[in-house]
C-alpha cells in the first residue's frame, strides 16, 4: 500500500446548520437531500473514497439517526475490508455528566483515543457540509512537500461574502501569514474551505495546549499561523457551503446547468442506495402522453404526467395531469395532484399538494419571511416533510409551512406572502 | 428464522437462438430488460417478494454477465444465514460430467447440492420470462393436493399454443387448478390453450427418482421427458392456474412488444409495483446521476432510468442508463440499452439496441415514422454507426462491426456481420 494513503479523516457532520431552516427540522445539515439522489454528505465522503482514504471518523452531534442510517456500514463508499472502515463517533459523556461538543477543536479532542487507535503521519479534517470535488491524496503530498505543520484548502471568493469564511493572507510561497476569521472589512479574497491536513504530532499538541481552544478557525489556526508553519493548498474550482436556503436552491440548480461545473456523475459521486427512501426500489422514471419537461432533472422512480421546468426531482416524485412544477426542488415521493402548481418552492419528503392548489402563488418576492427574514427572502418558499397542501389552498412567497401539516391545519384558502403555518393552525 | 423448507432452481442457461445478437455475449435471462434491469431480475424478485430466499441459478450459456449480475444475491437479499444465490455452472468429475444437455441433466447433475438442503419442496422455474407470482400460493395448493408435481399453467391464444408445453386438467371446483390429465411438448395441433410457465414444485424424492430414470433416455428436459413420464407412472400431477401478464418474449418481435408493454397510461407489466430489483452495481448504475433533460427535449410515453442526457425527442421508448440522445435526434418506438449514443439529426424508428453503440450524426434507422407495423432493427452491442448510414426496418447488424463492414444503406432485413 501506498504510504500517503494512509491518512486518518475526521468529518465534522454534528453542525445544526439552523439557516437550512425546516430542512434540518429532522435531520443533521450533511443529511439534508441534493441533486435529487444524494445528501450533502455523499460529496465528502466519495472525496475521502475516490482519495484513496481508507479510515474515516464521522463527528456527529445534532439529530444523527438519519445521517447514521444514510452511511450503513460505509460499504456504499467501499469503506468495508480489513483496512477500511468508517466509524461514528458521537459525544459521550464525560468528565461531566453533560460534555456536548463544544466546537469543532473540541470535538476533535474529545476523540484522541480515536486517533491514537489509528496512527497515520497526518490527520485530514473537513466538513461534512460542502459540493465540491477534491483529491485529498494531491493535498498531503503538498503538505508534506511544504513540509508544513498545517495545510489549508482554500479558495479565491468574492470580496463580498469573505465575512463569512476565515481568510487568511499568503506570501510568495503560499504559507499564510495572517488570519482573520469572518471579517467585517475584506483585506483579502482568499476563503478557508474548512478543509485542514494536520501533522499528527502538531494536532495532538495544539489540542493539548488549551482546552478552551474549542474551534479550529477561531482558535487553533490563527495561533499556528503566529507561531507556525501554516500553506494554503489553492483550490479551482466548484465549492459551495450551501447553509443557506438561497445557497441550497442556487447549487442545486447549477446541476442543470452544463457550464456549471458541478456533476455528481463525473466527480464520482456515490450515494447509499439501500438507505432509507430505498433508491434501490425503484423503476425507470415514466414520462407521460402530455408530459413537458424543460431543463430539468429527474431521478428513477418519478412519474411525470404534467410539466417541469428548471426543476430538480428526487426518486419518487409523482406530477399529475395538467400540474406545473417550476424553478424547484421536490425531495423523495412527493405528489402534486391534478392542476396544481410549484413555483421557486422546496418540497420535503412526501409533501402532497392538492389539485388546483398553487405553492408560490403571486408576484411579490420581496415580502421576507416574518419569523425568519435572513433565511428567505427571495421568494423561495419551504414546505416540510409529510405536509399535506389542500386542493385549490394558495400558498404565497417565503412562506414555511412546517413539517407533517394535515389539511385541517389550513384555517384560510391563502397563506400570505413570507407566512409560516404551524401545525395547530397557528399563522406566524 | 428457520431454516428455509423450499430450494429454489433457475434455469438460466440457455441462449434462445431468435433474439439473434441480444443473446450473443449473453444468455436470454441477462438480457437487459425495462430501462434498468435483466430478464432474471423477474423470477429472483418473486423469490424475494415470496420469501423464498435459497436459490440456485443454473448457469451454461456465456455465464459470465449472469454471474456479474448475480453477485452476492444481496440485491435480492440472498444473503445471510440461510439466504444465498448460488451459482452452479457445469462441471467435469471423475464420472466424466460435462455439460448440461437439458434442463432436466442440469438438475440432475447438481443433486448433491439439491439433496445436502434437505428442502421439503424443489421449485424449478425458469429465469427467461417477465411475469408476477407469488410461488407461496402455489406451493400451498401443492401442499394442500398432496401433488408429487405442480405445474403453473397459463391460458394463452390457441394459435399460439403449438409454441408452448400444453396440458389439459380436470376443470373441478377447485378455481385454482386440479389433475394435469395429458402434456404435450410444442404439438403441431394442440388440443388445449393451457399451456405450462415453466414453473414446477416438485415432491424432492419424486423429482430425484424421476432424473435419475431420466438418464436413461437420450433427451434431457423436463417438459418433453419428466412430465409424460411421471403422468406414465400415475404420479400426482397438478396443473396450477396462473393469470396476468406472462412475457416469453422468444422473438426479437415478443421481445419489443413486451418492452412496449411498459409504457401507456396503464401498462401491462409495473416494475416497480411487482417490487422488480436489479443488482444496482452491475455496469455501476448506482453511480448514475438523475437524468438530464435539456432545453429543447421532448420525452412522451417514455420510461428512462438515472444516468441518461435527453436533449432531442424520445417517444414511445425505453431509455437504459447512460444513454444520450442529442439536439434534433429523433428516437421513437425504440429500446435502447445502456450507454447508447445518439448524435444529433439521427431518427431511431423501432430500433433495439444492445449496450454501447454510437449513432453518428444523421443516421436513420429502421421504418419510417408513421409505422410500428414494420419488423424491429436489431443492433448488436459496440458499433460505431457511420454519419449519414441509413438501416432499413427488420435488418440487423452484428455485434463489433468493424469500420469496413458498413454500408450507405443496409436494405430491409438484411444482416450484416
Amino acid at each position: 500500500m501506498i504510504k500517503t494513503k494512509e491518512a486518518l479523516v475526521l468529518l465534522l457532520a454534528g453542525g445544526v446548520g439552523s439557516r437550512l431552516n425546516i430542512l434540518v427540522q429532522n435531520r443533521a445539515k450533511p443529511a439534508v437531500p441534493f441533486a435529487g439522489l444524494y445528501r450533502i454528505i455523499d460529496f465528502s465522503l466519495s472525496n475521502v473514497m475516490n482519495s484513496g482514504l481508507k479510515k474515516v471518523g464521522v463527528l456527529t452531534q445534532y439529530k444523527p439517526l438519519s445521517l447514521m442510517s444514510h452511511m450503513g456500514t460505509g460499504e456504499a463508499w467501499d469503506f468495508t475490508g480489513r483496512s477500511r472502515g468508517v466509524k461514528v463517533l458521537p459525544p459521550r459523556t464525560g468528565s461531566k455528566d453533560s460534555d456536548w461538543y463544544k466546537g469543532t477543536a473540541d470535538a476533535v479532542r474529545r476523540n484522541i483515543d480515536f486517533i491514537e487507535a489509528n496512527p497515520t503521519d497526518e490527520i485530514v479534517i473537513l466538513s461534512g457540509d460542502h459540493i465540491y470535488h477534491m483529491d485529498f491524496d494531491a493535498m498531503i503530498e503538498y503538505h508534506r512537500s511544504k513540509n508544513a505543520d498545517v495545510t489549508i484548502g482554500m479558495m479565491v471568493v468574492p470580496k463580498s461574502e469573505i465575512h463569512q469564511f476565515g481568510a487568511g493572507i499568503i506570501d510568495r510561497h503560499n504559507r499564510i501569514v495572517e488570519w482573520e476569521e469572518k471579517p467585517r472589512i475584506p483585506r483579502t479574497n482568499l476563503a478557508s474551505m474548512g478543509i485542514y491536513v494536520f501533522d499528527r504530532k502538531y494536532l495532538l499538541n495544539a489540542l493539548a495546549r488549551d482546552k478552551d481552544d474549542v474551534d479550529f478557525g477561531m482558535h487553533i489556526l490563527p495561533w499556528a499561523i503566529d507561531n507556525d508553519s501554516v500553506f494554503a493548498y489553492p483550490f479551482y474550482g466548484y465549492w459551495r457551503d450551501v447553509g443557506t436556503i438561497q445557497a441550497y436552491w442556487d447549487a442545486n440548480m447549477d446541476v442543470l446547468r452544463k457550464d456549471s461545473g458541478i456533476s455528481p456523475q463525473k466527480w464520482k459521486i456515490r450515494t447509499n442506495v439501500e438507505a432509507d427512501g430505498r433508491p434501490a426500489d425503484r423503476a425507470a422514471a415514466r414520462f407521460g402522453s402530455n408530459a413537458r419537461l424543460r431543463n430539468a432533472m429527474v431521478a428513477a422512480g418519478c412519474d411525470i404526467k404534467g410539466i417541469v421546468e428548471n426543476s430538480v426531482l428526487a426518486p419518487g416524485v409523482i406530477v399529475e395531469d395538467g400540474a406545473v412544477v417550476r424553478n424547484s426542488i421536490l425531495f423523495a415521493d412527493c405528489r402534486i395532484k391534478k392542476n396544481a402548481m410549484v413555483d421557486l418552492a422546496i418540497l420535503d419528503k412526501r409533501v402532497c399538494v392538492g389539485e388546483y392548489a398553487v405553492v408560490g402563488a403571486g408576484e411579490n418576492y420581496t415580502v421576507a419571511n416574518r419569523l425568519k427574514p435572513t433565511h428567505l427572502y427571495t421568494g423561495i418558499t419551504l414546505i416540510g416533510k409529510g405536509a399535506h397542501v389542500p386542493p385549490a389552498q394558495k400558498i404565497g412567497r417565503n412562506c414555511v409551512i412546517n413539517s407533517y401539516i394535515k389539511e385541517s391545519a389550513y384555517l384560510q384558502n391563502i397563506v400570505e406572502d413570507g407566512e409560516s403555518l404551524f401545525p395547530n393552525g397557528e399563522i406566524v | 428464522m428457520l431454516k428455509p423448507t423450499t430450494l429454489a432452481m433457475i434455469l438460466a442457461g440457455g441462449r434462445v437462438d431468435e433474439l439473434n445478437v441480444l443473446t450473443y455475449y449473453r444468455p436470454k435471462s441477462a438480457v437487459p430488460f425495462g430501462g434498468f434491469g435483466r430478464v432474471i431480475d423477474f423470477a429472483l424478485s418473486n423469490l424475494m417478494n415470496s420469501g423464498i430466499e435459497r436459490v440456485a441459478i443454473l448457469s451454461q450459456y456465456r455465464s459470465y454477465s449472469l454471474i456479474n449480475h448475480i453477485s452476492t444475491g444481496a440485491a435480492w437479499d440472498m444473503i445471510g444465514r440461510y439466504r444465498r444465490a448460488s451459482i452452479l455452472p457445469p462441471f467435469t468429475a471423475s464420472d466424466g460430467s460435462n455439460w448440461y444437455r437439458g434442463s432436466a441433466d442440469a438438475i440432475f447433475k447438481n443433486l448433491d447440492f439439491v439433496r445436502y438442503h434437505a428442502p421439503e419442496d424443489i421449485l424449478i422455474l425458469s429465469g427467461d420470462h417477465i411475469y408476477k407470482m407469488d410461488y407461496q400460493d402455489m406451493i400451498a395448493f401443492h401442499h394442500e393436493k398432496d401433488a408429487d408435481l405442480t405445474v403453473a399453467l397459463i391460458k394463452v391464444p390457441q394459435e399460439e399454443a403449438h409454441r408452448f408445453g400444453v396440458a389439459t386438467i380436470d376443470e373441478g371446483e377447485d378455481l385454482r387448478g386440479g389433475l394435469l390429465r395429458q402434456y404435450w411438448e410444442k404439438p403441431a395441433q394442440p388440443e388445449s390453450d393451457w399451456v405450462s410457465l415453466t414453473v414446477f414444485c416438485f415432491k424432492p424424492e419424486i423429482l430425484y427418482r424421476a432424473l435419475e430414470e431420466n438418464q436413461a433416455g437420450q433427451s434431457f428436459e423436463f417438459g418433453r421427458d419428466i412430465i409424460p413420464l411421471l403422468l406414465r407412472q400415475h404420479c400426482r400431477v397438478y396443473g396450477y392456474k396462473f393469470s396476468g401478464y406472462w412475457g416469453y418474449t422468444r422473438t426479437v418481435e415478443e421481445y419489443w412488444q413486451s418492452n412496449m408493454d411498459l409504457l401507456g397510461e396503464r401498462p401491462l407489466i409495473d416494475m416497480e409495483q411487482w417490487g422488480i430489483r436489479t443488482n444496482l452495481e452491475h455496469r455501476g448504475i448506482r453511480d448514475c446521476q438523475p437524468s438530464l433533460i435539456g432545453d429543447c427535449a421532448i420525452i412522451e410515453n417514455s420510461m428512462a432510468y438515472n444516468g441518461c442526457l435527453i436533449e432531442g425527442t424520445v417517444r414511445n421508448s425505453i431509455l437504459f442508463p447512460g444513454v444520450h440522445v442529442a439536439k434534433g435526434a429523433v428516437v421513437e418506438n425504440s429500446v435502447l440499452f445502456f450507454d447508447n449514443v445518439v448524435s444529433e439529426n439521427c431518427r431511431l424508428n423501432k430500433v433495439v439496441a444492445d449496450v454501447n453503440s454510437v449513432y453518428g450524426e444523421g443516421v436513420i434507422i429502421g421504418a419510417d415514422a408513421d409505422g410500428t407495423a414494420a419488423k424491429a432493427t436489431v443492433i448488436g452491442w459496440n458499433n460505431q454507426v457511420p454519419e449519414q448510414t441509413i438501416i432499413e426496418n427488420g435488418a440487423t447488424i452484428y455485434p463489433n462491426l468493424k469500420m469496413g463492414k458498413w454500408l450507405r444503406n443496409v436494405k430491409s432485413g438484411e444482416v450484416l456481420r
